[in-house]
């Protein structure tokens, strides 16, 4: 016999109780981004609920804004969008990188030294984002060397890093060192054995950690919030510099592609490690 | 024969993560320094001047606020992500399973712009909630439930759900079958069976799991930002009200450093707590 943690019938108060709270819980998490799908497809131009008809004419908008060059604005959002696409593939390429040969010497090496290192680089996940963003930026102040799209490259790259090293460190941990022995017993350098045995097995897990570097840097809002300049701003600044005073149904349509794009990406990287390592 | 890893080989394979990592170690230096500068505006000899200048009813306020908001949050979650954590280890269907982990995950992830958008549309004066309940009858006058603590508390227990979720289930998936049948086969009801043999198995991963919730949310910026206005200063709003409007760097940096050892304090408090209670079960 089975116990479930929920039972499938009877269990009266506790059951009803367990799916009432679970069910606030997947309400509380579904429902921002419902009522933004919901908005964006409004006829209307103000943001009253329900919407009284539905159109495209917003995502018509967002289109218009980035086929016809908005000349009216500092940072248009084309050159917002491009470089936060940048910066996010830069973030992802780096970090997965440094973090591929860390994961093999953290799994293989002794103890002591993974369990300091994993905390070090866990760090970054606890850290306040607020101080981080003021330190970042007085140091990229004190400087006083443009160093460009760096300046959002480098906090971000720090964000990251604890995602993609635990996506590493999962595949790592599932190839044992039989593999890697036999290789190099049939002829093969220690190195060669890690290129042509370890990281083809560790690929799951790289694809996940490599994906997961993508949309965090692309969401990032608080960090790059210290950071941006006139000619380095990302899409989400973009976005909060147009609706601080008040919300513009054609950013909710915006919203919505980022939101399915948000969605496809955590998808594949469910489907990638599958139930077999923690996604954190 | 051993493909041991030779001392230089480890410490070439992690240097470049670790040069990585490091601008991230210098600004915690840089803050630290920042703090204990004898001047506002640069670092120039040191002084302590910068904490003691904190020490007014306003800064305390914006303490006791986060303080309070990060604490129900993070109870709020932590009522949830149990329950959750039991649906998502029950759910038979993949499909099922991973449109509920999509769900749940989207919050940390997704920009936070977009969902302080999702809940200005849901809670602002002419939105959903004040709408259906005005279309019901239930109010006359639609209540305030943006820029005041209210929306503030919904955004942090929305974004810092997936923190409390994810934790748990990995434990629940290392729960023993055996405990929960023995206890079930002696006849425990299945409130029982929770307060008494699942929970206090589940302790280590939900402590764990609150304690970095609470972090998070003490930690929080664009959230009461953008949800609580003005009007809830929570610490990181306040941090930026420092640097923003009165150029105060050294007050920020002596802030944000109280903000790390508060977060920091309940870290190592909840590390403690888990050790000694589990040295308790096993003895």
């Amino acid at each position: 016999m089975r116990v479930g943690l929920l039972p499938n019938e009877g269990g009266g108060t506790y059951r009803f109780t367990m799916l009432f709270l679970a069910t606030i819980g997947i309400l509380i998490s579904s429902l921002p981004v419902i009522v933004v799908t919901i908005m964006s497809f409004s006829a209307s131009d103000n943001t009253g609920f329900p919407p009284t008809e539905f159109s495209l004419r917003w995502y018509a908008d967002v289109i218009a804004l980035f086929v016809n060059e908005d000349t009216s604005s500092a940072q248009s959002v084309v050159d917002s969008t491009l470089t936060s696409i940048l910066v996010a593939v830069i973030v992802m390429v780096i970090s997965t990188l440094v973090c591929i040969p860390l994961a093999y010497a953290l799994v293989r090496g002794q103890r002591k030294i993974r369990e300091g290192m994993e905390l070090l680089f866990t760090l970054p996940l606890v850290f306040p984002l607020v101080i981080l963003g003021i330190a970042f930026l007085l140091i990229a102040e004190s400087l006083r060397v443009e160093i460009g799209i760096w300046r959002i490259v480098i906090p971000h790259l720090a964000l990251v890093l604890p995602f993609v090293l635990r996506n590493c460190i999962g595949a790592m941990n599932g190839i044992s060192i039989e593999l890697e022995e036999a290789a190099i017993s049939l002829g093969a350098s220690p190195l060669r054995a890690i290129w042509d045995v370890v990281i083809p097995l560790m690929r799951a897990g790289i694809l996940a950690g490599l994906i997961f570097a993508l949309i965090i840097s692309f969401n990032e809002f608080t960090i790059t919030f210290f950071m941006y300049t006139i000619d380095v701003s990302t899409l989400p600044i973009w976005m909060y510099s147009r609706t601080v005073s008040s919300l513009d149904p054609s950013t909710l349509a915006l919203s919505v592609f980022i939101i399915v794009a948000d969605i496809v990406l955590i998808m594949l990287v469910d489907k990638l490690i599958a139930g077999r390592a923690n996604l954190f | 024969m051993s493909i041991a890893l030779s001392r230089n080989r480890m410490l070439a394979f992690s240097l470049p993560a670790l040069i990585a990592i490091l601008p991230f170690l210098g600004a915690c230096f840089y803050i630290f320094r920042f703090s204990i500068s004898g001047d506002k505006a640069s670092i120039d000899g040191y002084s302590i001047k910068a904490y003691l200048d904190l020490m007014t009813p306003f800064f305390g306020r914006s303490v006791w606020v986060t303080i309070k908001l990060a604490f129900i949050a993070t109870i709020a979650a932590m009522l949830m992500a149990v329950p959750l954590a039991f649906l998502l280890t029950s759910l038979k269907s993949p499909l099922a399973r991973r449109i509920l982990t999509v769900t749940i995950l989207l919050p940390l992830i997704l920009n936070l712009l977009v969902q302080a958008y999702g809940w200005i549309l849901l809670l602002g004066p002419s939105g959903v909630l004040n709408s259906a309940l005005r279309g019901m009858g239930i109010i006359e006058r639609p209540i305030f439930l943006l820029f005041n603590e209210t929306g503030v508390l919904l955004g942090l227990i929305q974004t810092s759900l997936p923190l409390a979720v994810f934790p748990i289930v990995s434990s629940v998936r290392g729960l023993s079958q055996e405990h929960l049948e023995a206890a079930s086969s002696l006849g425990a009801s299945q409130w029982r069976i929770f307060f008494d043999v699942t929970v206090p198995l589940l302790r280590p991963g939900i402590v764990g799991a609150a304690s970095i919730v609470f972090a998070f949310n003490a930690s929080a910026f664009a959230i009461p930002l953008l949800l609580g206005g003005r009007r809830v200063q929570m610490l990181g709003v306040a941090i930026r009200d420092m640097i923003s409007p009165m150029f105060n760097w050294s007050g920020a940096a002596a802030a944000g450093m109280i903000l790390i050892s508060l977060t920091l304090l309940i870290l190592v408090f909840s590390s403690w707590l888990v050790r000694v209670t589990s040295e308790r079960t096993r003895g």
